[in-house]
């Protein structure tokens, strides 16, 4: 090895390294991280993303109860959860939020919210927040769709209008589903939306 | 007390704050502008929401660094992303922080609003943005801020540049 490839091989490692501190979100590609760390649904089970996952591909979406902007999307989110999960389609709602700074998203009020809102999929605690950690998830509501291969195929917002649902004019989530759903490429894979930070557990 | 001091007790606590004046609405290219007016050596951009409690948590931080560090030329320029009908509410806490200078509430569709601002930036809100003399991003984060930690990033803001 030259000595120009040795001295690379620290400021590459560096570079690596600060990647990683830097966090961001997984990219498009990644395959599904910590599928097997048990989380602890509304109904009392004992769930990890293994044993949510289908054939058809599988949707997570970090939401909580107490932020505005989740609580814009909650009845799109659940009625979007509700029939792809009849379709085949793996679905969890996973609250990262820690409950001492957001009262709301104690595990009491979360059970109430999941039977208000009719949710047909489980809602969970991320209770040391690290899955929305290993996911780069910043935010409440943010979805994240893998394929049949586990492999991520889109990221980002539920729809482009959080406010006036009548006023979508790009359902991101429905389309990157119904690809999933019929083997397609998903059309848009990455899109943003303004949410509240999720309260990460220390 | 004496009589004269007791009347100018009296007639500051019978003053209320004056409001504060209605955020205008401004998407990211009008918030990106009024980075840029000259007369600034750093810009703080705080993007926040009433009801957000990291966001209100952090505000008189960022007002006291604000007021601490305006005289060396920091502008402050606060955008809400409070939902159209809720002008009253904001102004009623911009009010109660003390905030008299006008500020902003984000208008147009998210996507357009967030990486129009920066592309770093997730849309987790609170997100502050620090800019140079030249209205360049020197520094970004998400989440709240103690008043020592923004008040060192933005001290180190104004150190790297001459005001415009």
């Amino acid at each position: 090895m030259t000595r120009k490839a040795l001295l690379a091989i620290p400021v590459l490692l560096c570079l690596a390294a600060s990647a990683a501190l830097a966090g961001g979100a997984l990219p498009i590609g990644a395959t599904i991280p910590m599928t097997d760390v048990k989380m602890k649904s509304v109904d009392g089970a004992e769930l990890a993303l293994a044993d949510v996952r289908k054939p058809a591909g599988t949707l997570v979406v970090f939401t909580c109860n107490h932020c505005p902007f989740a609580k814009m999307w909650e009845t799109r989110i659940v009625e979007l959860g509700n029939s792809y999960a009849v379709k085949g389609i793996g679905v969890i709602a996973v609250n990262a939020n820690d409950p001492k700074v957001a009262e709301d998203d104690s595990f009491d009020a979360m059970q109430r919210r999941a039977k208000e809102r009719g949710m047909q999929f489980p809602y969970v605690v991320d209770a040391t927040s690290n899955l929305a950690r290993a996911f780069g998830a910043t935010k409440t509501p943010e979805a994240f769709l893998f394929d049949k291969d586990g492999k991520l195929v889109y990221h980002g917002a539920i729809d482009d209008n959080g406010q006036e649902p009548s006023k979508v004019e790009n359902a991101y989530l429905k389309l990157a589903l119904e690809a999933v759903m019929n083997g397609g490429d998903v059309p848009v894979k990455e899109t943003k939306s303004i949410g509240c930070g999720i309260k990460f557990r220390s | 007390m004496s009589t004269s001091a007791a009347l100018v007790l009296a007639v500051s606590v019978a003053i209320p704050p004056s409001a504060a004046p209605l955020p205008s609405p401004a998407g990211a290219d009008a918030i990106l502008a009024e980075v840029r007016k000259p007369g600034a050596a750093a810009v703080l951009v705080n993007v926040w929401a009433t009801w957000c409690s990291p966001c209100r948590e952090e505000f008189p931080d960022l007002l006291h660094v604000a007021r601490e560090l305006a005289p060396k030329g920091l502008r402050l320029v606060l955008v809400s992303v409070d939902f159209p009908g809720t002008e009253a509410e904001t102004r009623s806490f911009l009010t109660s922080q003390g905030v008299d200078f006008p500020t902003f509430v984000r208008a147009g569709k998210d996507e357009a609003f967030v990486d129009g601002l920066e592309r770093q930036w997730s849309g987790a809100i609170p997100a502050t943005f620090l800019y140079d003399a030249n209205g360049k991003l020197v520094r970004f984060w998400e989440g709240k801020a103690s008043y020592p930690v923004i008040k060192k990033r933005a001290q180190a803001a104004l150190d790297t540049k001459e005001t415009r």
